[in-house]
């Protein structure tokens, strides 16, 4: 067990990876001499040759589409997209290719492609390069899609990612990548899609996801204090999601709370709502609620930037409202 | 300036409070201290008192109408002008009708209280007040106190959970009633299942149904929170005579003779001062003499504050000022709430040769004491919380009583 920041760990993952499989081989934009916009690539051109760690001019529906045909032909291409905002422009590749091909051949293609993007809102980037599209890949059937929190989870899951037949993106949270934790290299993984239940508690759920995760665990301190019991599940993948850890809780604790950092309308919180009012309808105590961040493009001044995100007190003020508790006598 | 005036918050367990009148109209000049309102609190009748200087403006808040703490009740301002800034002002005294007839947009939803929407109601272009809407007297059957805040419309209510819980409780979801947000959640639900079922009155003769007082209803929820104790009876004859003979003679009341005695023979024994809770035993340093007393409206325990230590001409005169405060409704909960051990005595009903009293909670043990048998003996039965007390320890405890009963020489 060794303390690792979130990047160190993938680039771990990587590693190993890439010296247990020779089929593995990743591509990108500065990956290479570079060693990666957030260092994940770090070291592996000098260990493994520019054929398997290779830079690519800025064309990211070209080399997406590289990893497609390499993937079709049995090779296991690690793809980087600079930020999530560039994969608009690789959209043909994942969505018409990536995501159809294992179907429309019957099969008969395996589509054996990791596509690591960064992504979420990090410090003034922005409105351009602030967005959170994952609600758009969660609408693309055929995909998979992760979203480690921790770097235990960054390493295991992407090292699972690599190792799966099917395509899956990998979002990683660019606020993340000098969060340090423990990770465990010899441990046995979860499932690749199995939510984790962060902190226990009794009173409400909090569904959410990678940034948010922690900071609806920071939320949970504090409602301790003030009696409240909040469970913390982090979802870990988005697509499929682990709808049984969400259901037993919130059968449990009958309040459900949702946390993201996506925008509200029509975002992944919209989904987890809609599915879980199917699945818990008559075990909840109250309306299922929300805490998403503000339907805008992400202001680049860093107040406007922060205010348009749920923060902690944002969590702390809904569970209060969830648990029926705000209603205090203001004069 | 105007102020709001606030309805006070006068215990712990105080929720809302019952204006029974207003001292002042609107336009009086009003010094800082002066009563503005009486107000009647789960068993005492206290005053609103002025907090500045100034004249009282309205909209007033109703009279008999539960209000909760906190919430504006009228108002005090600078200068007699603002007073005649209500529409209502000019014919005075009559603001507490009005506004107890809100001009609530839905008539389903005005659990509010009044005051909340009126003082918005009140800023902008003031019509007159309809006169009709201005006689109908309040209704008795008056709303429950403790209202939402009012924001958005209101979806009616109950949680899927909630309604699922009920059902499988056999629970009528419609008789719940709802929490503090106006909806029922789980918690009423389940609060509902714990507390006693109401009667069902559809199959009977009419009926009205008629706000307790508030000292009814304190003595109701006091005695339900009762019912977790349990406890057993123990009874013995004794002779009151020497002891009526000696207070008689000491002019002493003999009620306070009695709890005198009580609480000597309470201090011979700790358990008899004791009190179960879930933290632990709580072992008081002090004998609290609770003595039930029928105002006529209801039921009251003043307390005689440590009455095995203090002298008894002291107890006396604190005797005198409680059943003064009692005559005229002024008790304050520090007056009656508290006591660790009770009498409650019925001789004055000569048929009543025995009965028996329920424990309170906060209290280990109560004696009741009827009138006098055939025999010239009277028989004292004591209810003990068993959690506490053992059936040894009671009978002891009758046997010491009896003994000071007997020999009254230590009344002084």
């Amino acid at each position: 067990m060794t303390d690792l920041l979130y990047w160190q760990a993938l680039n771990r993952a990587m590693d190993i990876e890439l010296a247990e499989d020779d089929s593995v081989f990743t591509l990108g934009e500065d990956v290479a001499l570079y060693g990666g916009t957030y260092r994940v690539t770090e070291g592996l051109l000098a260990k493994y040759g520019e054929w398997r760690v290779r830079d690519t001019p800025i064309s990211e529906n070209t080399f997406t589409g590289l990893g497609v045909g390499a993937a079709m032909l049995g090779l296991r291409p690690v793809v980087e997209i600079m930020t999530i905002n560039f994969a608009l422009l690789a959209m043909d590749a994942i969505v018409n290719m990536a995501a159809k091909i294992p179907f429309m051949s019957g099969g008969q293609f395996p589509m054996p492609l990791t596509i690591r993007m960064p992504g979420g809102i990090a410090r003034q980037l922005g409105a351009q390069h602030s967005q959170r599209l994952e609600v758009m890949f969660m609408n693309v059937p055929g995909l998979r899609i992760v979203v480690p929190s921790t770097p235990q989870d960054a390493y295991w899951q992407l090292r699972q990612a690599i190792r799966s037949d099917d395509p899956i993106l990998v979002l990683e949270h660019e606020l993340l990548y000098f969060q340090k934790g423990a990770v465990d290299e010899t441990a046995i993984a979860p499932p690749l899609h199995q939510a984790q239940i962060r902190r226990a508690g009794r009173d409400l759920t909090c569904i959410t996801y990678s940034r948010m995760s922690t900071v609806a665990q920071e939320a949970a301190a504090e409602l301790a204090s003030e009696g409240i019991e909040m469970e913390v599940i982090d979802l870990r993948s988005l697509s499929p999601i682990d709808w049984e850890s969400c259901v037993q809780s919130v059968s449990r604790t009958h309040h459900c709370l949702i946390v993201e950092e996506d925008c509200r309308f029509a975002g992944t919180g919209a989904e987890f709502c809609a599915t879980l009012q199917e699945f818990c309808f008559y075990q909840l105590d109250a309306p299922i609620q929300r805490v998403a961040a503000l339907d805008l493009p992400t202001p680049f001044n860093g107040a406007l930037e922060a205010a348009t995100i749920p923060a902690k007190e944002n969590v702390v003020q809904a569970a209060r409202k969830l648990m029926g508790l705000n209603q205090g006598v203001s004069q | 300036m105007k102020e709001p005036i606030l309805m006070p918050v006068l215990s712990d367990t105080m929720q809302t409070g019952r204006l029974t009148r207003w001292n002042k109209s609107v336009g009086d000049p009003v010094h800082k201290g002066d009563a503005l309102a009486e107000v009647e609190t789960d068993k005492a009748v206290m005053d609103v008192e002025a907090f500045a200087d100034g004249y009282l403006a309205g909209p007033l808040a109703p009279v008999d109408q539960d209000i909760p703490v906190r919430q504006t009740i009228g108002y005090l301002v600078d200068s007699p002008a603002l007073t005649k800034a209500q529409p209502s002002a000019a014919d005075d005294g009559k603001e507490t009708t009005e506004i107890s007839q809100p001009p609530s947009t839905n008539g389903a939803g005005s659990n509010a209280s009044p005051l909340a929407k009126e003082s918005k109601d009140h800023s902008g272009a003031a019509s007159p007040a309809p006169p009709a809407a201005s006689v109908v007297p309040t209704s008795e059957v008056t709303p429950s106190a403790v209202s939402a805040p009012s924001e958005g419309a209101d979806l009616s209510g109950s949680s899927p959970y909630a309604r699922a819980l009920a059902a499988d409780l056999g629970i009528d979801i419609s008789h719940v009633p709802a929490g503090p947000d106006g909806k029922i959640h789980a918690s009423q639900v389940i609060a509902a299942a714990v507390q006693p079922q109401d009667a069902d009155l559809r199959l009977g003769p009419p009926f009205l149904i008629r706000k307790p007082s508030s000292l009814r209803a304190a003595v109701a929820r006091n005695m339900v929170a009762s019912l977790s104790i349990p406890s057993f009876q123990i009874s013995a004859d004794f002779a009151l005579q020497p002891l009526q003979a000696r207070s008689k003679a000491q002019k002493r009341s003999f009620t306070l003779a009695l709890a005198r005695a009580c609480a000597l023979t309470v201090a011979e024994d700790p358990y008899f001062n004791t009190v179960w809770t879930a933290k632990g035993l709580a072992v008081r340093s002090r004998v609290d003499i609770g003595i039930a007393v029928d105002t006529g409206a209801g039921l009251i325990t003043p307390v005689l504050r440590d009455a095995a230590e203090r002298p008894t001409a002291e107890l006396a005169e604190d005797w005198r000022i409680l059943l003064d405060k009692v005559k005229t409704g002024r008790l304050v909960p520090e007056d009656y709430q508290g006591a660790s051990f009770y009498v409650s005595n019925l001789g004055i009903f000569p048929e009543i040769t025995q009965f028996d009293a329920i424990v309170p909670v906060g209290a280990s043990a109560i004696l009741a004491v009827s009138a006098p048998s055939d025999n010239g003996k009277t028989v004292l039965t004591l209810s003990c919380d068993h959690r506490v007390i053992f059936g040894a320890d009671a009978a002891r405890f009758l046997q010491r009583l009896g003994q000071r009963l007997q020999d009254p020489s230590w009344l002084s």
